[in-house]
């Protein structure tokens, strides 16, 4: 199972910005009831057993929020983009 | 005849202004040099195109004279002396990025080879027309170092001056030369290697956090976190600390930003601000700078043939301005008559100095492109003494 | 076990803690591309020297990486990178910066170091809008698009930035939009590699000010316009330029080798070098 790791603090808020939310194959993330420090509410997993470790929400997240560990029995990581183009 | 492979040209030569300021720039350790063609300044780009990478350098022909600044500027934190050349046209392109310069505290010689403006103007005729625009004419308030050159010798002597006091005060320095003397040809003196005093700037040994160090805005010139040594150097035009990092709330550090810069040249005038004097007891002065001081002293000989008490004093440093040097040249005379090839632009800063303890009044050539006759400046001194 | 910190940060100063972009800007996600191509090269980040200019993108290495930065005057970067690579020509200098940067106020420095063919790894990220000012008319910004300064829309033709980058003679250039982060990270390892002049756009969205203009109002909104919109160049290349309309090319215009500006003046010293020496002996 992989490890999603949300760094809480550098998050800018599912509703203001929700790129993780949108680019998660499975609809992982939600928003939190805890505000952080800057003042945004940052995702937590639904369901972690759910996650293929795509990595599609640490790449695309534009405040360095999100790092997924990967364990060894999951397929490796696209190279590419799908679906666009 | 010297091997033109050498970096320094050790000998007596026969050559122009502008190839005197090439080999200033060479023996005073250039490695980089960036510039858009221009007249009466090309020559100094063209031989440093053929010097430079004889010794070791580059030349870099830009796209346009902010080009040439900035890459010179790129250059300079790249490790390199640096430098560009242009006229009065390319200084006023220039100009947002002298104080990018400024700002970042960049050693840097910008060379300009003055022409008669506004605007296009006259490309081959000298006229010392950029003095102000070279100390005014980049946004918000700084202060550069200039040095005014009076013929090809001196465009050789105050080049390798300017790179050194860039180095030593991380600052732009100006070599005011104009297209009379870039153009004249006259001996020029090229001393021996070992006999030029050559300057380098200071580069913090190695931390490898800005924070740990200070690399900016220190009145006694903060070494310099130069590129590609591992310092992390953080460099911005915006306001910053002394450190580097921007800080746009702190109306402390914006303070310090602006006035610091300015401090470290002020507080170290003494050590380079240079005039030079003739017949210094006498009651009469014209004071002048760059290629009319030939004219100005021409008169003031003419004028003490003819029984007349007349000295000379003449700026080799316009700005900082010497402001002390005509205090006490004004307590001295009783007239003090200002030469300059313009309208006046030094005027208004002298008679600052001068006006409560002497008479002064200012003189511009008979005609605008034409330098002074040394007659026409002699009547004027009739004039002023009766 | 759980990391403490995003492991990309060992890349980025210890006392930024925080990006400086608006919620969903893309200026975060193609940060997060350059830092893993430097990443996955095994690059350390004391190789690069990263110059920026003025607006939102030339944020992206300064003060955040780790590394010597030079933050610039407004469209002037590619000039004061062009000097650093002259005078460090063993390090990687990277650009990063924006349209209206480097295509507006800079446009003529872009074109020249492309023709000189520079070692410089250009990063240009393209939203299409003025953002840092409050949502002008860039030279990015499609026809008839309302703005603040075109309040009764956009009456000029915007630049292709990509292929106008090719045609004016660069040894890379690449688009990508942030839909594609990992084809923009090997396009981006692939611009460091390469020795020459290497343009990255990376069209990106600015959720405030063009999310305003174009009315699609948020990042993901955007997002999937490009996911929906954008056309693979190979593809595009087979296609009618009314099919074209309102699509984003993406992909690879340029991968070659040509003679290097640093490389050529490496060159001329180690010849002249040489011949003196020469000399010397004679």
């Amino acid at each position: 199972m992989s490890k999603v790791n949300i760094f809480r603090q550098s998050c800018k808020g599912v509703d203001d910005c929700g790129i993780c939310k949108f680019v998660c194959p499975q609809d992982l993330f939600q928003a939190c009831q805890e505000m952080n420090a800057a003042g945004y509410f940052p995702p937590e997993i639904k369901d972690e057993s759910q996650c293929t470790g795509c990595r599609n929400c640490m790449v695309y997240c534009p405040d360095f929020a999100i790092w997924v560990e990967k364990t060894d029995d999951q397929p490796a990581e696209e190279d590419e983009d799908k679906n666009a183009g | 005849m010297q091997d033109k492979r050498n970096r320094v040209l050790t000998g007596t030569h026969f050559e122009m202004g502008n190839w005197a300021c090439t080999e200033g720039a060479i023996a005073a350790g250039c490695t980089f040099a960036a510039g858009y063609p221009i007249t009466p300044a090309s020559e100094v780009a063209n031989h440093l195109a053929a010097r430079l990478p004889r010794v070791g350098g580059t030349f870099l022909q830009s796209e346009d004279e902010i080009s040439a600044v900035c890459a010179a500027i790129g250059a300079s934190w790249a490790g390199c002396k640096a430098m560009t050349v242009t006229s009065g046209p390319g200084i006023s392109l220039m100009q947002e990025n002298i104080g990018f310069a400024v700002a970042t505290e960049t050693p840097l010689v910008i060379v300009d080879v003055q022409r008669l403006g506004p605007s296009t103007g006259v490309p081959s005729v000298g006229l010392a027309g950029d003095i102000v625009q070279v100390a005014r004419g980049s946004h918000g308030d700084y202060q550069i170092i200039a040095l005014c050159p009076e013929s090809p010798q001196e465009m050789f002597d105050l080049t390798v001056q300017a790179f050194n006091l860039a180095e030593t005060y991380r600052v732009p320095v100006f070599l005011m030369a104009d297209g009379f003397i870039g153009h004249m040809r006259e001996q020029i003196v090229i001393p021996p290697e070992g006999e030029l005093a050559i300057k380098q700037r200071k580069i913090p040994a190695g931390s490898t956090s800005p924070l740990e160090r200070r690399d900016f805005q220190d009145v006694d010139v903060a070494p310099m976190p130069v590129f590609g040594r591992g310092l992390q150097a953080h460099v911005t035009s915006s306001c910053h600390d002394e450190h580097g990092m921007r800080n746009l709330s702190d109306p402390a550090v914006m303070h310090q930003y602006v006035m610091r810069p300015i401090e470290k040249i002020r507080k170290h005038r003494d050590e380079f601000v240079q005039v030079q004097a003739d017949h210094p007891e006498a009651k009469t002065a014209l004071v002048s700078y760059g290629t009319v001081s030939r004219s100005a002293r021409a008169a003031a000989r003419l004028a003490r043939r003819q029984g007349l008490d007349v000295g000379t004093l003449r700026l080799l440093t316009c700005w900082p301005f010497p402001d002390k040097e005509i205090r006490r040249l004004a307590a001295k005379v009783d007239n003090l008559l200002v030469v300059e090839n313009n309208t006046g632009q030094l005027y208004p800063y002298i008679k600052a100095e001068a006006a409560h303890a002497c008479r002064v009044a200012f003189l511009g050539p008979q005609t605008l492109g034409q330098i002074h006759d040394p007659e026409f400046i002699l009547s004027h001194i009739k004039e002023m003494i009766a | 076990m759980s990391v403490s910190e995003h492991p990309l940060r060992k890349y980025t100063r210890r006392h930024i803690t925080r990006t400086t972009t608006c919620p969903g800007c893309g200026i975060g996600t193609v940060s997060q591309a350059i830092l893993r191509a430097i990443d996955e090269l095994g690059l350390d980040m004391d190789d690069f020297v990263f110059v920026s200019g003025i607006g939102c993108s030339a944020w992206i290495p300064s003060p955040f990486y780790a590394a010597d930065t030079l933050h610039t005057t407004h469209g002037r970067p590619i000039a004061f990178a062009t000097g650093v690579k002259l005078g460090l020509p063993d390090k990687n200098v990277m650009v990063v910066s924006g349209d209206g940067d480097l295509t507006a106020i800079g446009g003529n420095h872009l074109i020249h170091a492309a023709r000189r063919n520079v070692d410089l790894t250009v990063v240009l990220v393209n939203n299409g809008i003025y953002g840092m000012t409050g949502g002008q008319t860039a030279p990015t910004t499609p026809r008839g698009l309302t703005t603040i300064t075109s309040p009764y829309g956009t009456m000029e033709h915007h630049f292709d930035i990509a292929p106008m980058v090719a045609a004016a003679g660069a040894s890379f250039v690449a688009r990508w939009t942030t839909y594609h982060p990992r084809q923009m990270t090997r396009s981006i390892k692939k611009g460091i590699q390469k020795k020459g002049f290497a343009l990255i756009e990376a069209v990106s969205q600015c959720p405030v000010q063009y999310g305003k203009a174009s009315k699609l109002g948020s990042a993901v909104r955007i997002l999937e316009y490009f996911k929906e919109n954008s056309v693979r160049i190979d593809k595009a290349r087979a296609m009618e330029a009314e099919a074209l309309a309102g699509k984003i090319i993406v992909g690879e215009w340029v991968d070659i080798a040509k003679a290097e500006l640093t490389q050529e003046w490496t060159e001329l010293r180690r010849k002249l070098r040489e011949e003196s020496e020469c000399h010397k002996l004679i």
